[in-house]
């Protein structure tokens, strides 16, 4: 039951940087983005971890908690480690056993590599847990709202986010009380061979599919019974505010990518 | 005794940020063949109780011991899937767990699963349709396109067919009708009477069960409150009210009488009917009204 | 855009619904509803009761047009219901349903709120009074910052309601509101219930099967295999066994009480408290 508890959940600390206009957080994430990419060295990896650590500090959320996001990938970084490390044949060879080698240009591309994994996982985190779901989500209206000139529907598609936002906790909880069900009628996924385990899971897939369809039906009948309809005029009662201290926070960003990318 | 728990706490999420105690050092004994009913107000670890009772969850602290299988917090436990069978539990809207698409093969899911035969399986079936008032016509109907009390039934019927010895139910007539849930609490109670099963429920009604338990659990934000018969609830009711409850009606009314007419050692009459009965008695010349009529004269 | 005004001038109070001839079905053999006709005045409390499948659920979903109705007229404050006064009529209605996780829309209480709020396009000033007062008044002001999943079920249950009042709608439409909660929680939504009435601003209809919420009501609707069975006061519901056992109804326990013993033969009125049942029964000199 508290699994969900990192899922799209907010941590309050009042800090500044949970003040912004989600719209600021949103375009900033993605300019971290561009600057992990454009970091090819050492000083620039540095620099921005120095960066990244400060900012995440400035949130006064724990920063155990963003470790904690990073760690459900940390057997894919360690994966993507390997891999580039043994593959990547480039600069002085540092040792070779058989076919095996491995070069110093190969070392440092998967470092890298999984330094940039790390950082981005992390600092994303930052996104999550500063903003609630509804800001995020009205972030996220804004920013796309460009995009309407190419048919893409903002509002359409942040009301498909907070529904699922919304739901996808029921439904896991849910999903879990029907394991413990099935469980209970010696149906235990842990304690059958894998044939088995294919049947079960039948057992499993057709009782939640089948409520989350009644939720569905439900949903949309409270949602046209409280006279919503798709495209009809709205007004807002959550107005994002444009602030000196969200122009501040995207300018570091700037400056921040002008930095790596000379370094 | 069917199942009994000595100093058990349970603790979701144990070792995490978020850890959240819901039962704290409780101690139960529930005797075998007995009717229990279990209440409390919402969040007071009602559901949480139940699945200690079949080993889904397993004590954090303290002993649970069901049937002949004991399970300590912090040992391996021995092997669960046989207990399963034992003790069914039939957890809210059970009718949500149903998948296939007969009744019939539903029924014998878990029956299957315990290593029963087909043929045993599908026997055991149409007992548990007998049991719960189904008839046997609709074993080859699709669940999903039975009445809502009907599937109730049958959902129950699926757990019922492993045969379990204790059967523990979480609200079981929840969103029924008020006379599918009579029906239903009395078919329970001929579970329990006829063929001697355990059966365990948890209510949120409980003037609907008041008449049929013997013994009552209440809960308190995980703690137990009251563990004792019928009978002694009925001497205290203000346990209730401490746990979060309103005295069910047909109780403040066998109150009245009986404080009225000093019949607190009497077997609690809490049905209308049996109420009813027992106040003809009282007013007839010779009852104890009259007694006590001259008594004060 | 046309407003149909919830409240018209006062006088005997107008139909705020009327049903004339009302079919529902998808298979015309075995229409779930059939020429149902039927009309509700402003400010009454009105139960639908009835057993499983007799189309309570459909009857109150054809009010506002989230089910079609297959024949017949429905009005709705004067208006007549069709494609162009949906909305309008969807405004004058709000519904509470059964499940209270299905029918929380938004990710917080705030937010579930102002949901209704802003499809009737109301400026920033107007939802902010409007979502204050209605939470202070369901005393859910301490909620509003919460995830559904931090609520018990009877808190949704509340934000729903709040939801729907929110939105000022003259008839207010409960779905088996009150099945899936606590006792607890049952009681509470009773007192909100009450305190409805006691405004005077609301029709209410109330789909149950619970013996209490009947009793409160002032009309009884029940409905049988597609029509209507019965229309009449509580009162005269429960003393109806023939037509108790037809609904799949129970009478309240001293109605049950007052019941049995006129079975035993001792003449009872339905007793208020058991005080009262003991002060009846022995109306006599020794009562201290």
């Amino acid at each position: 039951m508290n699994d969900r508890l990192l899922l799209g959940r907010s941590i309050e600390t009042g800090s500044w940087v949970h003040k912004l206009d989600a719209r600021s957080k949103i375009l900033a994430m993605i300019l971290y983005l561009v600057i992990i990419l454009l970091a090819h060295s050492w000083w620039a990896m540095a620099v921005l971890a120095v960066f990244s650590v400060s900012v995440l500090s400035s949130t006064k959320v724990p920063l155990k908690y963003y470790l904690k996001a990073a760690k459900p990938l940390r057997y894919l970084m360690l994966f993507i480690f390997v891999v580039q490390a043994l593959t990547v044949k480039e600069g002085e060879a540092l040792f070779t056993i058989g076919s095996f080698s491995l070069h110093e240009g190969g070392l440092r591309l998967a470092a890298f590599s999984v330094i940039r994994m790390f950082l981005l996982i992390t600092f994303t985190a930052l996104l999550t847990f500063t903003t609630r779901p509804a800001k995020l989500n009205q972030g996220l209206e804004g920013v796309l709202t460009p995009f309407k000139k190419l048919g893409l529907s903002p509002e359409r598609i942040t009301l498909m986010i907070s529904i699922a936002l919304r739901f996808i906790p029921t439904i896991l909880d849910e999903s879990q009380i029907i394991m413990k069900a099935q469980a209970s009628r010696g149906a235990d996924l842990k304690e059958l061979p894998l044939k088995e385990k294919m049947r079960m899971l039948v057992s499993l897939l057709v009782p939640v599919i089948s409520s989350a369809f009644r939720r569905a039906q439900d949903l949309v009948y409270s949602m046209e019974a409280r006279g919503f309809r798709m495209d009809a005029p709205r007004t807002k009662y959550h107005r994002p505010a444009w602030g000196a201290a969200d122009s501040v926070f995207i300018l570091m960003f700037v400056i921040m990518g002008v930095a790596v990318a000379l370094l | 005794m069917a199942i009994q728990l000595q100093q058990v706490s349970y603790t979701y999420a144990d070792r995490s940020l978020w850890r959240q105690t819901a039962l704290h050092d409780m101690n139960l004994d529930l005797p075998q063949g007995s009717m229990v009913g279990i209440a409390g107000a919402t969040g007071s670890g009602k559901s949480t109780l139940l699945q200690l009772f079949n080993g889904i969850l397993k004590p954090t602290q303290g002993t649970v011991s069901v049937l002949d299988v004991t399970i300590r917090a912090g040992e391996k436990p021995p092997k669960l899937l046989p207990l399963r069978r034992r003790v069914g539990l039939v957890f809210q809207f059970p009718e949500q767990q149903m998948f296939e698409e007969t009744v019939e093969k539903d029924l014998i899911f878990g029956p299957l699963n315990f290593g029963m035969s087909p043929e045993q399986a599908k026997e055991a079936a149409r007992k548990a349709m007998t049991a719960m008032g189904l008839d046997h016509g609709l074993l080859q109907r699709n669940p999903f396109h039975l009445s809502g009390g009907q599937m109730r039934k049958a959902a129950i019927a699926s757990v019922l067919a492993m045969e379990p010895e204790i059967l523990v139910l979480d609200e079981p007539t929840a969103t029924l009708d008020p006379v599918s849930r009579a029906e239903l609490i009395g078919l329970l109670e001929r579970l329990c009477r006829e063929e001697g099963r355990t059966i365990i429920i948890v209510t949120h009604r409980m003037d609907e069960l008041l008449p049929y338990a013997d013994r009552w659990v209440l809960l308190q934000e995980g703690r137990l409150a009251f563990q004792g018969s019928g009978a002694e609830l009925a001497a205290d009711p203000a346990v209730l009210e401490r746990c979060g409850l309103t005295v069910p009606q047909s109780l403040r009314y066998w109150r009245a009488v009986a404080e009225r007419f000093g019949l607190t050692g009497e077997k609690p009459r809490l049905t209308a009917e049996s109420l009813a009965e027992r106040i003809a008695a009282l007013r007839e010349p010779g009852g104890s009204a009259a007694e006590m009529r001259d008594r004060y004269e | 855009m046309k407003t149909i005004h919830s409240d018209s001038a006062a006088g005997a109070a107008p139909d705020v619904i009327t049903l004339e001839r009302v079919s529902f079905g998808y298979d015309p053999e075995h229409p779930i509803l059939h020429n149902l006709s039927l009309s509700i005045p402003r400010g009454q409390w009105v139960s639908i009761v009835g057993p499983n499948g007799c189309g309570k659920s459909t009857l109150v979903k054809l009010l506002n047009a989230l089910l079609p109705k297959s024949d017949g007229e429905i009005t709705v404050y004067g208006h007549r219901l069709e494609e162009e006064t949906i909305q309008d009529i969807r405004r004058c209605i709000g519904m509470v349903f059964q499940n209270p996780d299905n029918q929380f829309i938004g990710a917080t209480v705030e937010e579930d709120i102002v949901f209704g709020l802003e499809g009737l396009c109301l400026p920033y000033a107007e939802m902010e009074e409007r979502l204050q007062a209605i939470s202070a008044k369901l005393g859910i002001g301490h909620l509003l910052e919460k995830h559904p999943g931090e609520l018990s079920g009877g808190q949704k249950q509340r934000v729903a309601i709040a939801s729907i009042l929110a939105m000022k709608p003259g008839i207010v439409i409960f779905d088996e509101a009150s099945s899936m909660l606590d006792e607890g929680s049952r009681n509470e939504l009773m007192e909100i219930l009450q305190g409805m009435r006691a405004e005077g601003n609301y029709t209410i209809l109330m789909i149950t099967h619970d013996a209490d919420e009947i009793l409160a009501s002032d009309r009884v609707l029940a409905l049988h295999g597609g029509g209507l069975a019965a229309d009449v006061t509580p009162a005269e519901l429960f003393l109806d066994e023939e037509l108790l056992r037809k609904c799949h109804l129970r009478e309240p326990y001293p109605w049950r009480l007052a019941r049995e013993l006129q079975k035993q033969g001792i003449p009872a009125e339905v007793p208020a408290s058991e005080k009262e049942l003991i002060d009846r029964l022995w109306p006599s000199n020794f009562s201290k």
